[in-house]
């Protein structure tokens, strides 16, 4: 029996909210578009079908928190800012420390639903296509937790803002939905860091971003997935920028059994930015997909895309990334760049890049590497007594840390330079 | 020291080295001068254990221990450095991190703890003066945008930090101005001692102005067709490289 059988029965559980009609109509639609096969076009290089198990069942109360979280994750202490903490797809206050800046809002989405019932029901689901997107839907059906950042117009968050999500024993067997919503009001300026956390066993998760990037605001989320082992996982973040905003999105993930990115963003005004980053790294069997939109609605937008992949093992990766630009958005300049270097025989990695274009005053570039490691780059660090395995990872370092280095927040660059050291067994 | 007897070695089909004997010895310095694709760079790359090269007849044998059958890596640990023609550039390491691996990669396999924070910089801030190299080079990543004098004194400045008994330079003095080859010289003038010793390949005589030699050899065709002292450079500046080709009969 998979977790679809059931599904109105674990719906009837699902707290009657100022949502339940939007979560009605994703339900609906969810049931047209069920969960895709490889057949999908969208899913051609990640079944993802047959890697949920049979087993697998809805979080039916959306409450399933225990705190065993405590003391075993990694909740960033040496760096200053705002901590919200998710134990099983469930806000665990006792784990957070909330913000005390005026204007600054950040918790849990489920607790402050009723203080900002207007705000959320303006924005909630407004960025996300649960008409197309299978995991879109199912998520704004059934995610009742997730972070609500709300940062008022013109007001600057003195501290990032960190979405902890842990995964524990207590999880096993569920396929937990969350959902975050993050609104920057005209003129605000706010960091986030979203990590995501599996402490223990197999895990599942389906979770759901939706970003609103107000006129001349600044939004830097930056997306974790560093100790992600036997976890598999879709993870959609759907941003609005507005004109004249800068959003920058980075992902970074350093392991993942399925690891699905969806990064949606929509340049909705005139003079918008968007930088999207990432970096991934695949080993054993893992599996990692970086699906990229970005959907140039007006004109005059830049938008920069640098995806770098480091696949070892057998591990594939997969980077599908899609610039629209549609006949009104004259003066777009939109630049990607995917690279990948494989670090075995076995490894391997799909790259699509698309550009769609249909205005005629645009410059569009994009450009898809795939190699190894540099063998002269090898021999220099071999001549000077490195070993070979360390002087590989020492140059896949060079490669990868460049994402990290474009991150704001030098405490969090320093803690990401030594997590990507640990995981490539270097020290310096 | 180093031993090189009868070696022979191809890429590929090409023969490259056809017999070369050589004997360095400790607190020595040996010049190889030759005409361009006469075999002097495929040496260092044999002697330093890159893996393009076949090596079909001979050995070398580095303070007793045939190296060909030793890494690259190993053979550095073991004491040897090779001074690049042409430096790579690694955009996001630092020159300092680099130094720091490389150095205690060396400690490790004499069995000592890795350097501390504190000693490291201070060596770093000795040795670098030696080559007259700024501090910010140091932070920044390996020779990237580094000009050409620039890149070679960071050669000799990692020469320096890894203290190494046999030092091959490969054509160091190419592209080099003359302050810059000044600078790169005092700093390998300052390295010599009794118990260490250099293989200077150069196309050119001027550079052993500065490092003087004790030997000059002649390099042609694979093999090493005359030696001599300094003056067999001067001799060779002046005559250019033809009479030799008559008189080994090629």
């Amino acid at each position: 029996m998979a977790f679809t059988d059931n599904i109105d029965s674990s719906f009837a559980a699902v707290e009657k909210d100022l949502l339940t009609a939007e979560r009605e109509a994703a339900l609906a639609s969810f049931k047209v578009l069920g969960v895709p096969s490889g057949r999908h076009e969208e899913w051609r290089y990640t079944n993802i079908k047959t890697k949920l198990p049979e087993s697998l069942r809805l979080l039916d109360n959306g409450r399933q928190t225990t705190d065993d979280g405590k003391g075993k994750f990694n909740s960033f202490e040496n760096i200053e800012g705002t901590k919200l903490v998710f134990v099983n797809g469930s806000y665990a206050p006792a784990l957070s420390s909330a913000s005390a800046q005026d204007g600054v809002v950040a918790g849990s989405l489920r607790e402050l639903r009723g203080a900002y019932a207007d705000v959320i029901t303006k924005h909630f689901n407004k960025a996300t296509d649960t008409a197309n997107e299978n995991f879109a839907a199912l998520n704004t059906a059934f995610a009742q937790d997730g972070a609500l950042i709300y940062v008022k117009r013109n007001v600057k968050a003195t501290l990032p803002v960190f979405i902890i999500h842990v995964y524990d024993a207590a999880a096993a067997d569920v396929f937990t939905q969350t959902r975050n919503l993050v609104i920057a009001e005209s003129g605000a300026e706010v960091d986030i860091v979203e990590d995501f956390q599996n402490t223990e066993g197999e895990k599942f998760y389906n979770h759901v971003s939706e970003v609103f990037v107000g006129e001349n605001a600044e939004v830097n989320y930056v997306t974790l997935q560093l100790d992600n082992k036997n976890t598999t996982s879709v993870n959609s973040i759907d941003a609005r920028v507005a004109q004249d905003a800068r959003y920058h999105i980075t992902t970074l993930t350093m392991e993942g059994k399925l690891v699905r990115n969806n990064v949606n963003a929509y340049m909705d005004g005139k003079g918008a930015l968007a930088t999207l980053n990432g970096l991934y790294l695949g080993t054993e069997n893992n599996h990692i997909d970086s699906h990229i939109l970005v959907d140039h609605r007006v004109p005059h937008c830049d938008s920069n895309q640098v995806y770098k992949g480091v696949l070892d093992g057998e591990s594939t990766g997969v980077f599908n990334g899609k610039i629209f630009v549609r006949k009104d958005a004259q003066k777009t300049n939109a630049f990607q760049s995917s690279k990948a270097i494989l670090l075995s025989d076995e490894a391997s990695v799909n790259s699509k890049p698309q550009l769609e274009i249909y205005a005629d005053d645009v410059k569009c570039s994009h450009g898809a590497a795939i190699g190894q490691i540099n063998k002269n780059e090898l021999f220099y660090l071999l001549a000077r007594g490195i070993d070979e395995a360390t002087a590989r990872g020492i140059l896949t370092y060079a490669y990868g840390s460049s994402i990290i280095a474009a991150l704001p927040m030098e405490a969090l660059r320093e803690h990401l330079y030594t997590r990507l050291k640990e995981r490539l067994n270097i020290t310096f | 020291m180093l031993h090189i007897k009868n070696l022979h070695a191809r890429v590929g089909d090409k023969e490259i080295l056809k017999g070369l004997t050589l004997d360095i010895n400790p607190g020595e310095v040996h010049a190889i001068m030759g005409p361009n694709g006469t075999g002097k760079s495929t040496l260092a790359s044999i002697i330093a254990g890159k893996a393009d090269y076949e090596v079909t007849e001979g050995e070398i044998l580095f303070r007793g221990q045939n190296i060909l059958e030793l890494s690259a890596d190993e053979r550095a640990r073991e004491g040897i450095f090779l001074a690049f023609q042409y430096p790579v550039e690694i955009p996001g390491v630092s020159t300092t991190n680099f130094m720091k691996a490389a150095l205690n990669a060396k400690r490790k396999h004499q069995g000592l703890e890795p350097i501390t924070a504190k000693d490291f910089l201070k060596l770093m801030n000795e040795k670098r003066q030696l080559v007259e190299l700024d501090k910010s080079y140091l932070s920044r990543s390996i020779n990237e945008g580094f000009s050409g004098g620039e890149k070679k004194r960071n050669e000799i400045f990692q020469m320096a930090m890894l203290e190494p008994l046999f030092s091959v330079m490969d054509e160091t003095d190419s592209g080099l101005d003359i302050d810059a080859l000044r600078i790169v010289a005092e700093g390998v003038n300052n390295l010599r001692n009794k118990d260490n010793a250099f293989l200077v390949i150069t196309h050119y005589q001027r550079l052993l102005n500065y490092i003087v030699p004790d030997f000059v050899h002649v390099m042609y065709d694979g093999r090493i067709v005359k030696t001599g002292d300094k003056n067999l450079a001067l001799q060779m500046e002046e005559k250019g490289y033809d009479w030799i080709k008559e008189e080994v009969g090629a």
